[in-house]
């Protein structure tokens, strides 16, 4: 192969029109209408593609010489918030999360304000922010009359594979389980009725993520996000 | 990392990724974000601009991991080659000429030789890469640098080696040749 180093003797033949372009474009000096067309080729034409797949892995050791450089972490914000949400999942956008935390507040704001109105008389309406790590994640209002609490998400951001569940810990005591809550919207628990003497002022609630449908103890097993206390209106 | 461990680990987060697996998206991520962004930033010199191309690469590796051909290219290759081509894409459309610099063939060769950090290819196919680029001429291994590292066209290229554009091409259509013809050798 001596006569490949005489550059004026290299006969064009040697390799196919396809094959140069193939090179011309993985090495990426083409431009403009070139470029395009060769991308286009590159979409529809299986054979020009594995002739550029192959001129590619032959130039990409040479990436080697480039120095890594850790991009800033606001990259994957960028890259997470711009996928297509799943269908079905509670893993969804930030936008999504910060209307819904907003819409919330204000649907607890109100059910609080008929919760206090309807009860009037009636015993005194309770209401805990569950908040941890400075965030407040669940907002629970107990409706004595009805026996039931009403828990709506405030900024809580789904976990994948955990779901959360409401913890009622009367003062001194061992957390009991009121029921799995919901991530994506209100829910409206029965308050067992051994437990309702115990849902009283001064009785915290917590929220911990559990596994898909509850603690399977009975206590909480993972961890605990948020927690409050029952006061008074 | 072992390269072997790292090429694996890399495929198959790709493989899972059409499933609509973020966290294996995240995994590849993790993996080989920091190359990819070097490679991008090399090409268009400006972070801002580079941060913009990463993530249109992870976006559209989402989209396309189930074109990745594990038969056909190596993980790193695929990505390298989106990389590239995205941040090529978005040069050619925001610049003029913006490397119009003369090449000084001597000075902008690679002496380089294999380096440790070759955790993209094996050393084996890295020493025969750079042993064919040896064997070219000095102005054919400079135009093909200007090319791959910094993304030049043939028009910049013909420009900075201050030849006449079908000059330039010929030169580089010779390296070419040349090149896959060691490479198979």
């Amino acid at each position: 192969m001596s006569d490949t180093t005489d550059h004026s003797g290299l006969p064009r033949e040697n390799l196919p029109e396809d094959e140069l372009l193939a090179a011309e474009y993985a090495l990426g000096v083409l431009a403009g209408a070139d470029r395009e067309a060769a991308a286009r080729r590159v979409a529809r034409d299986q054979a020009f593609a594995r002739m550029v797949t192959a001129w590619e892995e032959r130039l990409t050791p040479w990436a080697a010489e480039i120095d890594e450089v850790a991009p800033p972490p606001q990259v994957w914000d960028a890259i997470a918030a711009s996928l297509p949400q799943p269908r079905g999942s509670l893993w969804q956008s930030l936008t999504f999360w910060r209307t819904f935390a907003l819409a919330s507040a204000l649907a607890s704001a109100c059910l609080a304000v008929v919760i206090y109105l309807g009860a009037a008389g009636q015993g005194e309406p309770l209401i805990a922010a569950i908040e941890g790590g400075g965030t407040r994640s669940f907002v629970a209002t107990v409706d004595a009359r009805h026996a039931t609490v009403a828990v709506v998400p405030a900024a809580f951001a789904a976990d994948a594979t955990r779901i959360p569940e409401l913890w009622l810990i009367p003062p001194g005591g061992k957390p009991l389980s009121l029921g799995v809550v919901r991530a994506d919207k209100a829910v409206v628990i029965a308050i067992p009725p051994a437990l309702i003497a115990q849902t009283a002022n001064g009785a915290t609630l917590a929220v911990s993520l559990e596994p898909p449908g509850g603690s399977p103890t009975g206590a909480p097993t993972g961890p605990v996000i948020g927690a409050g206390k029952l006061t008074n209106l | 990392m072992d390269l072997e461990a790292n090429r694996s680990l890399i495929a198959s987060a790709l493989a899972r990724i059409p499933t609509g697996d973020r966290t294996a998206l995240q995994t590849v991520y993790r993996l080989t974000s920091a190359k990819l962004f070097g490679v991008a930033l090399r090409i268009l010199g400006e972070r801002g601009e580079a941060e913009d191309v990463l993530q249109e690469v992870y976006v559209t590796v989402w989209r396309k991991a189930a074109d990745f051909d594990a038969g056909r290219a190596s993980p790193m290759t695929w990505l390298i080659a989106i990389a590239r081509n995205k941040a090529i894409d978005r040069l050619r459309a925001s610049r003029h000429s913006r490397r119009a610099e003369p090449i000084e063939a001597a000075a902008d060769l690679a002496d380089d030789a294999p380096g440790a950090e070759s955790a993209l290819a094996s050393a084996q196919d890295h020493a025969k890469l750079y042993g064919c680029l040896g064997e070219l001429a000095a102005r054919e291994q400079a135009t093909l640098r200007g090319a791959f590292f910094d993304g030049n066209t043939y028009e910049d290229l013909a420009e900075r080696m201050k030849v006449p554009l079908g000059t330039m091409k010929s030169w580089i259509r010779r390296a070419m040749i040349k090149l896959k013809a060691c490479l198979e050798r």
